[in-house]
């Protein structure tokens, strides 16, 4: 919800930290469709989790050993960094990109694909390089950082997300992304 | 346009910037150093007249200036105005061209004597 005027993961906020003389004002979170008083549809969120193609794809079956991943590789610590989204939408709430166009995907999304970028095991990589690239991907992000600032868990999808764009643009010079 | 395109102009973007960053400081800073004390009209022209560092620097901040600035317009365009699509790039890419024959005419105009 926004708790006056800032988005908050409003369930585990404690009132006296937000409220200003004593006075709360609510509202449901910003950037997406109001359903009813307090209730946001959260439908676009997540459907942007699906358009950066954030779903995990392996190779292994049930039959093949264990992937071994180093947990103090680089690739594992980036992902680490950012593995602990609870899909709560407060940087998509806080973000002014998403505001200013609506088809750009939001940190969540973005960071979502940035952990699995750095998942060893999937084998999506270039499918989804092609989903975030461009103007309603990783490129629109003006590095505001209000979504970094916001995360209720410390994450900073504004690092993930300015990678992101070093990765795919690079790609996209060399005639990867097609 | 597709999204590699986009992906590409973003980096050209950022490119054009760093280069930018570098021109702007240097023609800032030699134009304080070369007034400290008075520069007329002739004494400008008599300095960068045949001179290839001049031109050649000055061909490169105009042309990282024509990529970087409408690549930024259109960004404008598509967040405050809601403006894309190709009638948008093709009136950015005029703006580019203006701005590439714009620059060379003045950098030619104090190297060539124009």
């Amino acid at each position: 919800m926004t708790v006056n005027g800032v988005a908050r993961w409003t369930c585990r906020t404690h009132v006296s930290k937000v409220a200003v003389d004593g006075v709360l004002e609510l509202a449901p979170l910003s950037n997406l469709p109001m359903i009813k008083d307090l209730a946001s549809d959260m439908a676009p969120f997540f459907d942007k989790w699906a358009g950066a193609k954030g779903q995990f794809k392996g190779e292994r079956s049930r039959h093949d050993d264990f992937a071994s991943v180093q947990p103090d590789s680089v690739k594992r610590k980036a992902a680490d960094a950012g593995i602990e989204c609870i899909g709560c939408g407060v940087c998509y709430a806080s973000c002014d990109t998403v505001t200013w166009r609506p088809d750009y995907l939001g940190p969540a999304a973005l960071n979502r694909a940035w952990t699995l970028v750095n998942d060893e095991r999937d084998v999506a990589g270039n499918e989804r390089m092609r989903a975030i690239a461009g103007d309603a991907g990783c490129h629109a992000c003006h590095t505001h950082t209000s979504c970094s600032e916001r995360c209720p868990k410390g994450i900073a999808p504004t690092l993930g997300i300015s990678a992101l764009k070093r990765l795919t643009a690079r790609a996209a010079m060399r005639g990867e992304l097609g | 346009m597709s999204a590699a395109t986009q992906a590409r102009l973003w980096y050209l973007q950022r490119i054009s910037a760093m280069i930018l960053a570098l021109c702007v400081v240097v023609h800032i800073v030699t134009i304080v150093y070369a007034v400290r004390g008075g520069l007329s009209g002739v004494e400008i022209l008599a300095r960068t007249r045949g001179n290839a560092v001049f031109a050649a620097f000055y061909v490169l901040f105009v042309v990282s200036a024509a990529i970087h600035a409408p690549i930024g317009l259109a960004r404008i365009a598509e967040e405050w105005l809601q403006w894309r699509g190709r009638w948008l790039n093709g009136l950015l890419l005029v703006f580019a061209l203006v701005l590439v024959a714009v620059g060379l005419s003045a950098v030619w105009g104090l190297y060539g004597g124009g």
